[in-house]
């Protein structure tokens, strides 16, 4: 399967954005101050950026035997590690607390160079609107056990 | 220049960190998991690094400035414990829209580059 659909069984909620604020060390009150956020435009506190790219809470799947509850493809490469590549986000518009969010997970390439191989996927996020939040490339790294 | 930001990745902030992004993954606080696999220490969750250069860049421009895209790429691992620091440039700024280079180095006894290289664009509103 090269597409995966999960959506929020609720709203992201003030609780979440204020959690991966001060867990970050994140004092800005954009992300905790009603008043303050709408003195700069919106209508109430908004997520940190990255947020949106990071939880699992959207998943709705159980621990893995690692303590893991992410989206994964399931890839198989026997004899390799997996290590982050690196990420690239698009961030389309705020997230709100009263986001439903929906991540649609889609497998892009898979490329062998130099003994190593790097998998491409594409997170798109929305709202229960319909509206456009964000996208997330992912590259991961399949390293042989022999590499240092 | 971009003033840095610098913080210690203590054992406590990787634990919240985990459960405000609900990635319990023993990699990132068990430290018996780590050592078994060859690893000093948990390993910090890479993100947390686009978590701070955000942070970075919202401090520096204000509640103003929103970040339209970030892209990074990873170079070492940063284990629990050690402390980063996010430093930055301005690349270039055209119609509102500031374009800016980053980068994630580890100080301490063991220096070397952890994120890099790491461009944002940013939109100034008004």
């Amino acid at each position: 399967m090269n597409e995966v659909t999960y959506t929020s069984p609720e709203e992201l909620g003030r609780a979440a954005i204020r959690y991966f604020a001060q867990a970050v060390g994140d004092a800005n009150p954009l992300y905790t101050d009603d008043a303050h956020a709408r003195e700069h435009g919106y209508d109430g506190v908004i997520a940190p950026p990255t947020l949106i790219f990071e939880t699992n809470q959207f998943t709705g799947l159980p621990r893995d035997a690692d303590g893991y509850c992410g989206h994964t493809w399931d890839l198989d490469f026997p004899g390799t590690r997996l290590v982050r590549g690196g990420n690239t986000y698009e961030l389309h518009q705020p997230v709100r607390p009263a986001d439903v969010i929906t991540v649609t997970w889609r497998l892009g390439k898979i490329v062998r160079k130099a003994g190593k191989i790097f998998v491409t996927s594409t997170a798109t996020y929305t709202n229960q609107h319909a509206d456009l939040l964000a996208v997330n490339e992912e590259t991961l790294i399949y390293i042989p056990l022999e590499d240092p | 220049m971009i003033p840095p930001l610098q913080r210690r990745i203590d054992p406590a902030g990787m634990i919240a960190y985990a459960g405000a992004t609900w990635d319990w993954h023993r990699l990132h606080h068990d430290s018996a998991y780590a050592v078994e696999r060859g690893l000093p220490a948990p390993v910090v969750d890479g993100q947390l690094f686009g978590a701070l250069l955000a942070e970075q860049l919202q401090d520096w421009l204000g509640p103003s400035a929103r970040i339209t895209r970030m892209s990074f790429r990873f170079r070492s691992m940063v284990f629990a414990g050690e402390t980063v620091r996010c430093t930055g440039r301005v690349v270039s700024e055209a119609d509102g829209l500031l374009t800016v280079e980053q980068q994630v180095e580890v100080i301490g006894d063991n220096p070397r580059i952890a994120v890099a290289p790491a461009t944002s664009v940013v939109e100034r509103r008004l």
